[in-house]
């Protein structure tokens, strides 16, 4: 299928040759999608709104401050939890489930047990996002509900998720992408890190500093093999697909894909940089961070050279699906080049517990990963569906307020981090001042987030009304 | 790249050899801290938190202030930690040893905390501070604590020191 719009009129389309014809492999797997899909899109909303209220307490601190329930920190864990686990995991059970049955042609008989483990996700974090609000706060970012949601999770995760790793061992066609490559490697690295993330911080947490090290291993990986590694799954099916071209130096992939796994876990460290723990461990995070480099290096060449010939990036700009993984890749890139570059210590000093981080961590999570989630949508929901995106103007509204939030949000991170790091440098310019020094970066984050609000209804109100007015396609007919 | 064992093998081999070169390896060389005396003979530092510390912290934990301070003092040469007066000597791995959480923190609206007890207010200024913050201070005005919840929370941030010597970080005389 192509989303290709020579008008630059954003529009996704299902596919040619009968809207209520599935594919066999499609029909399996409508149930499931649409139940993670869903609940992903809902979260979004919830996430965007309490990401609002968090931006402006940042310049407002009394701002729905009468009651312990909304405090800044309870507000902003309770946003990033439901972004993280909300929109995060459940898109991309539906994304990497799509990609992984679409690449192995593989019909999925048992979608039941899949929308299973996806119910049980969301209530345990329904109940865990609301013990957050209600004070049962842990103290370690994305580790932070209450420890009984953890093991529900890993459960639910492995009845969600690993459907993947089956399509993959099962695939009839013993066809072989690097897309399921990384989809694998995702599905199978992140409960392994989530259970040992779980145990060494909340459950059987050692002593001293040794847990904060833990948490520090268990963020990367969840942002880099999971975040990291199902974008890229989905960069490198989507790009070469729409734009009907095989991707160029397809013989470096197998390099990315191993050196990414290989210095992923090793760059923990480097959050942690002039903390208390051992300096040789803060050396070899410095090093991995540096050394990540290379996967980003050749993924790059990948999705660039194949962008670059034959107008490539113009005909990107009027697929809505690519227009949006473009994005992504960008991101991903800046992404990787500022990792590398900012985790020395030289920077570290001046730019270590500023919003810099923060910053880093959008252009991956939303820069990347949800920008690419959402041209993901884009191409399958209409598919699934059967019908067309209901508005072209609210995918307009959508692209462009959630590309501008974007670029607004990163560069008030980074720069009013870079700023605030520099002025705090000196010692007798308190945070207070620093802060009020910065005040302009601060309200720019409560924009992007209005921004990100706007889009995300947007694209929530066209992916609804799309949702509700398919009717049930037929499996019969269509093949593959 | 076609054999499903092979990249599972492989994805397992770098999850686990990181998992164990970082954490495992940490907790070697860390795991078995205890207290030690500043000076031969001298009491045992950290010293252990009072009771009423303890449920502070649990209301700092409630409240979600770790979001904005962290508990960490940099070495001098790595950030002005010290230089603003932070901490007397950068804060080591011992320093933790009696936390059941490490609040370390990874973002600084305020100022770190690691020391603050020895450079606070005194018990009502501080319990004043917190349910209204003076002007021009970026704080949240946290009126809704009662008096059992503000004391303990105020016992606790007044407990946090780490203006000892410790055999990892030596105090200048």
């Amino acid at each position: 299928m192509s989303q290709e719009n020579r008008t630059g009129r954003p529009q996704g389309r299902p596919p040619e040759g009968g809207a209520s014809r599935l594919s066999r492999t499609e029909a399996g797997l409508r149930g499931p999608f649409l139940c993670f899909f869903t609940s992903a899109v809902l979260w979004l909303v919830v996430a965007s709104l309490l990401a609002l209220i968090a931006a402006v307490k940042l310049h407002r601190p009394d701002f729905l401050g009468a009651c312990a329930l909304t405090t800044y920190g309870r507000v902003a864990a309770a946003a990033q939890d439901t972004f993280v686990y909300g929109w995060g995991f459940n898109a991309l059970f539906a994304v990497n489930f799509w990609l992984m049955a679409q690449l192995g042609r593989f019909e999925f008989r048992n979608g039941w047990l899949a929308t299973l483990g996806g119910l049980a996700w969301n209530l345990a974090l329904t109940y865990g996002v609301v013990q957050v609000f209600r004070g049962e706060l842990g103290g370690f970012a994305l580790l932070d509900l209450p420890r009984e949601v953890g093991p529900v999770l890993i459960l639910a995760f492995l009845f969600a998720a690993l459907w993947s790793v089956v399509t993959y061992a099962r695939r009839p066609s013993g066809h072989n992408f690097a897309s399921q490559w990384y989809v694998i490697g995702a599905t199978f690295a992140l409960p392994i890190v989530f259970l040992l993330g779980q145990l060494m911080v909340q459950w059987f947490p050692s002593v001293g500093t040794v847990p904060a090290l833990a948490h520090a291993w268990f963020v990367q990986n969840l942002m880099l093999l999971w975040f990291g590694a199902s974008t890229l799954a989905s960069a490198y099916y989507f790009i070469p697909k729409i734009l009907g071209r095989p991707l160029s130096h397809y013989y470096l992939a197998p390099v990315g894909f191993w050196t990414f796994f290989l210095f992923a876990g090793w760059t923990a460290p480097a959050a942690l940089l002039g903390g208390p723990i051992p300096i040789w461990l803060q050396s070899v995070g410095v090093v991995a961070s540096v050394m990540s480099i290379v996967p980003v290096i050749i993924v790059g060449i990948n999705f660039y050279s194949t962008l670059s010939v034959d107008g490539g990036w113009s005909r990107a700009w009027n697929s809505t699906t690519l227009r949006f993984v473009s994005v992504g890749v960008v991101c991903f890139s800046l992404f990787g080049g500022l990792s590398t570059v900012f985790s020395t210590r030289d920077f570290s000093a001046v730019l270590a517990f500023t919003s810099f981080a923060q910053g880093q961590q959008q252009l991956l999570t939303y820069g990347a990963l949800t920008m690419t989630l959402f041209g993901a949508s884009y191409f399958v929901l209409p598919r699934l569906t059967g019908s067309l995106w209901p508005s072209a103007k609210l995918v307009h509204l959508h692209f462009w307020a959630a590309s501008l939030g974007l670029l607004v949000a990163v560069v008030a991170s980074l720069a009013g981090g870079w700023q605030v790091g520099h002025l705090l440098a000196d010692p007798a310019v308190t945070t207070a001042q620093a802060g009020a020094a910065t005040a302009v970066w601060t309200l720019a984050g409560s924009i992007a987030a209005m921004l990100f609000l706007v889009a995300h209804v947007a694209f929530a109100l066209n992916a609804f009304g799309m949702i509700l007015a398919s009717s049930s396609p037929t499996s019969e007919g269509r093949p593959d | 790249m076609k054999n499903l064992n092979l990249i599972l093998a492989g994805v397992f081999f770098t999850v686990a050899a990181a998992w164990s070169g970082l954490v495992i390896t940490a907790q070697v060389q860390l795991g078995s801290l205890g207290r030690a005396p500043s000076e031969e003979g001298g009491p045992l530092f950290p010293s252990r938190e009072p009771g009423l510390a303890i449920q502070g912290r649990a209301v700092y934990l409630d409240l979600g202030c770790v979001a904005c301070h962290t508990q960490q003092v940099r070495p001098a040469g790595q950030g002005s930690d010290i230089a603003r007066g932070y901490g007397v000597r950068a804060s080591v791995a011992r320093d933790y040893v009696l936390q059941s959480q490490v609040l370390l923190g990874q973002r600084r609206l305020g100022p770190d905390l690691a020391n603050y007890g020895a450079r606070a207010k005194s018990e009502v200024e501080l319990a004043a501070f917190l349910r209204t913050p003076a002007s021009g201070v970026n704080h949240p005005p946290y009126a809704f604590l009662d008096a059992e919840r503000s004391t303990a929370l105020v016992a606790y941030l007044k407990s946090l020191r780490q203006d000892y010597s410790s055999p990892e970080a030596k105090l200048k005389q």
